[in-house]
């Protein structure tokens, strides 16, 4: 197990109001599993992903990661973010070397590390280009390699190809399944699209509306590479669908119910 | 006149532009005389009161290699002492505002500290200060001091509102890779903030030169161009006073074109031209 969340509560505190972003929820993923969360929006995935990321502190619970839990001062995870947050003054390979200068690593090491990564998500022509030269998927390498450069155990992706175009994306998807399969990392994969769910996941977890909790666990089971438009492709897929869309549901009931506006207005 | 147009309508540009530009100083120049017609028109006895732009350059070049009648020395040593209050005034500035914008712009512990201080001594111009700093300081820094307050809040501001605006997502990423406190800030924030440092020069040298000139009015016989022009304009020497007023506005032009090539080379090291 190298995940593992165990009765995990966090209430955000916004201007004397409480929201419950989670309560109760479980997670485990094992050594080299591709799993992917999904939820109606707002049910606490980014959250989820920033505590174990150690950027944001739980309530309570219990988040381990390899068995340790998880301190914000020196992190064993990497993260990729849809924004791609890459340094715009610094140049891929700069990017790329960032984690490896904040931990000291000598120059010709750090160099050595970055060109075997940006070659590995195939950028090695890129590196001296800045962020502002690259294309959206360009730059979610360069920001994949990144993360990959500090060699975490586990990679937290939240959205990371969200803002990208479609065929860009279902490149993305491919290559990240290459760079996972070479690299064999553990992947805790946050997504809106189901699709992508299902072509990329081991599993994938479905959450409940706010506050989260993990509502299903899917094994997928299809052997990669999956064809998208095969039956047990679709089946997978609409069975996924099914559960998300009982959870959208429940959410727009309920924020309908909650919203001040429409209570103002009766 | 049919091949002149057609000649015309296909220039480029640029080429206007550079045809504008040299309209606009001939103009300039054209005014200048006129008005200089003017005043010796309305008043032959006592003569012109704003020299011709010849007599201007020609009182120049004259004062490049004589020491001027109404304060005694060269008028490139009254340009240096000028010169080294503004790079004293401005470089001590700068080593104070951005250390100081950067930390208030990051914790609100310091911008706490810090706020009510500088909202003290914002609203008071820097000019108010120079008889003040004349006593404190005497007269070689006293007119630095005003040059550094002037230069000084451009720079803390510009630098204070950068290091706020820091995009959340890069200190996240950062921290994902280990970053610690000193490393997001050296290497984030700083990086970060830069363009609105060099918003914050910019103005600040622009002040910085008002500042110098009528610090040294007030300072007399401290030297220095304020001083110089005020002298000879006390002397009635006007082609002198104008020579004066002139090389003011060379140097600042100067001094504000060097901080524009620094920038543009910040910015191609920094990969963001
Ligand atoms: N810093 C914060 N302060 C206050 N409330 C927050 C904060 N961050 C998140 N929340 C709230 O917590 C809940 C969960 O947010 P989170 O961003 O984790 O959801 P999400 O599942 O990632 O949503 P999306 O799918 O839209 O990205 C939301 O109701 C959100 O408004
Ligand atoms: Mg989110």
């Amino acid at each position: 197990m190298i995940i593992s969340v165990k009765d995990l509560r966090k209430v955000f505190t916004k201007e004397r109001r409480e929201v419950v972003a989670l309560d109760g929820f479980d997670l485990e993923v094992l050594e080299s599993e591709f799993v992917c969360l999904l939820g109606p929006s707002g049910c606490g995935k980014t959250t989820v992903l920033r505590i174990i990321a150690g950027l944001e502190s739980k309530t309570s619970g219990q988040v381990l990661v390899h068995g340790k839990e998880v301190a914000s001062s020196r992190p064993r995870v990497g993260m990729v973010f849809q924004e791609f947050a890459l340094f715009p003054w610094r140049s891929s390979k700069k990017n790329v070397e960032f984690g490896l200068e904040v931990r000291h690593v000598p120059r010709d090491g750090r160099s050595k590390v970055a060109d075997k990564y940006l070659d590995l998500v195939g950028l090695s022509g890129f590196a001296e280009a800045h962020p502002h030269e690259l294309s959206g998927g360009m730059k979610q390498r360069v920001a994949i390699a990144r993360a990959l450069a500090n060699e975490p155990e586990v990679l937290l992706m939240d959205e990371p190809f969200g803002s990208l175009d479609a065929q860009t994306r279902n490149l993305m998807q491919r290559e990240l399944l290459r760079i996972w399969a070479a690299t064999r990392k553990t992947v805790l994969f946050v997504t809106h699209s189901v699709d992508e769910a299902v072509f990329l996941a081991d599993r994938i977890v479905v959450m409940t509306a706010r506050p989260g909790k993990e509502r299903e666990s899917i094994e997928v089971l299809l052997p990669r590479p999956r064809d998208r438009t095969s039956p047990e492709f679709i089946a997978v897929r609409s069975r996924v669908l099914s559960e998300l869309d009982e959870e959208f549901e429940k959410a727009r009931a309920r924020e309908l119910s909650h919203s001040p506006e429409v209570k103002n207005n009766a | 006149m049919n091949a002149i147009l057609k000649w015309f309508k296909k220039m480029p540009r640029s080429q206007w532009k550079l045809i504008l530009l040299v309209a606009s100083i001939l103009l300039f120049i054209g005014v200048w005389y006129a008005v200089s017609w003017w005043t010796e028109l309305r008043d032959p006895v006592q003569g012109s009161l704003v020299p011709p732009p010849d007599e201007v350059a020609s009182s120049f070049y004259w004062l490049l290699s004589n020491k001027d009648r109404a304060t005694g020395i060269y008028l490139f040593q009254h340009m240096f002492t000028s010169l080294e209050r503004v790079f004293l005034g401005f470089a001590l500035a700068f080593a104070l505002a951005l250390p100081s914008g950067l930390l208030m712009g990051r914790s609100w512990v310091a911008e706490g500290l810090a706020r009510p201080i500088v909202e003290i001594f914002r609203p008071i111009p820097p000019l108010a200060w120079a008889p003040a700093f004349l006593i404190i300081f005497k007269i070689f820094w006293g007119p630095v001091a005003v040059v550094f307050l002037g230069v000084f809040f451009p720079i803390l501001f510009n630098v204070m509102l950068g290091a706020r605006s820091v995009d959340r997502t890069l200190i996240d990423a950062a921290r994902t890779l280990g970053a610690r406190r000193s490393d997001v800030f050296t290497k984030v924030v700083l990086p970060y903030t830069v363009p609105y440092l060099m918003t914050g020069v910019t103005v600040g040298l622009g002040i910085g030169w008002m500042c110098i000139v009528a610090a040294e009015f007030v300072s007399a016989e401290g030297g220095g161009l304020g001083y110089f022009i005020l002298a000879n304009s006390d002397f009635g020497y006007y082609p002198e006073m104008y020579a004066g007023m002139v090389l003011i506005g060379i140097l600042s032009v100067l001094t504000t074109g060097l901080a524009g090539l620094f920038e543009r080379e910040v910015y191609k090291r920094m990969g963001m031209d």
